[in-house]
């Protein structure tokens, strides 16, 4: 059973994280803003390998974090508190609204390509950056909510 | 169909002299679950309903119950 102290831990932490969770996502989303901003020709220069890669790497950090709640140093007691029942039902919302908002983008970037044409990977890279970013946002607002007093 | 779930979690946690992190720490649970389940935000599971009866020692109807 939890102690006091891991309940008062797992409380700040959790509170922390649902601080943290919109920021990411405005960092995220104002990378790829950046990005496209610079515009990656052919991506064959040195500087859009690193460009991509760095987003891929953001990507998929920010993916295992919404996964499975981040803080991945903590104690499996603590990590355990925070990944409560109320955590996965707003994680799942989350996804949800994710995966909604990565659909509407797919099927926005189709009908742009038939009249701007748009490479694969700015179509993934846009999929995939509205999809995390949506999940982040309605992750982070329920997590809010939820640490409200009534 | 009711479509609410109301509770006296608050209630009866009161009378039992517990703060929610007390009672999170009874059920093994955050004190952001009891929180949400006091303010009707969430609806717990039949697991927590039970884990959340034995520890105020109520019968579950008594902490739950539809509003019609």
């Amino acid at each position: 059973m939890p102690t006091a102290d891991d309940i008062e831990t797992a409380d700040r932490l959790t509170r922390r994280r649902a601080r943290m969770l919109p920021v990411l996502a405005i960092i995220f989303l104002t990378q790829q803003a950046s990005y496209f901003a610079s515009v990656v020709e052919d991506g064959t220069r040195t500087v859009d390998h690193v460009k991509i890669g760095a987003w891929l790497v953001l990507s998929i950090v920010m993916l295992l974090a919404l996964t499975t709640g981040g803080f991945w140093f903590k104690p499996a007691r603590i990590r355990a508190l925070m990944d409560d029942e109320v955590t996965r039902a707003n994680r799942t919302e989350g996804f949800r609204i994710g995966f909604l908002a990565a659909m509407i983008s797919a099927i926005v970037l189709y009908f742009v390509t038939l009249f701007e044409p748009v490479s694969g990977r700015e179509a993934i890279h846009i999929v995939m950056t509205v999809g995390l970013a949506a999940a982040l946002l309605r992750f982070g607002s329920l997590e809010r909510r939820a640490l409200k007093d009534g | 169909m009711a479509e609410r779930l109301s509770n006296r979690l608050h209630d009866l946690r009161a009378e039992r002299d517990l703060t929610q992190a007390a009672l999170a720490e009874l059920v093994g649970v955050s004190r952001k679950t009891i929180n949400t389940v006091e303010n009707g935000i969430f609806i717990p599971s039949t697991l927590l309903a039970l884990k959340l009866a034995r520890a105020l020692g109520r019968p579950v109807e008594e902490i739950f119950s539809l509003d019609d």
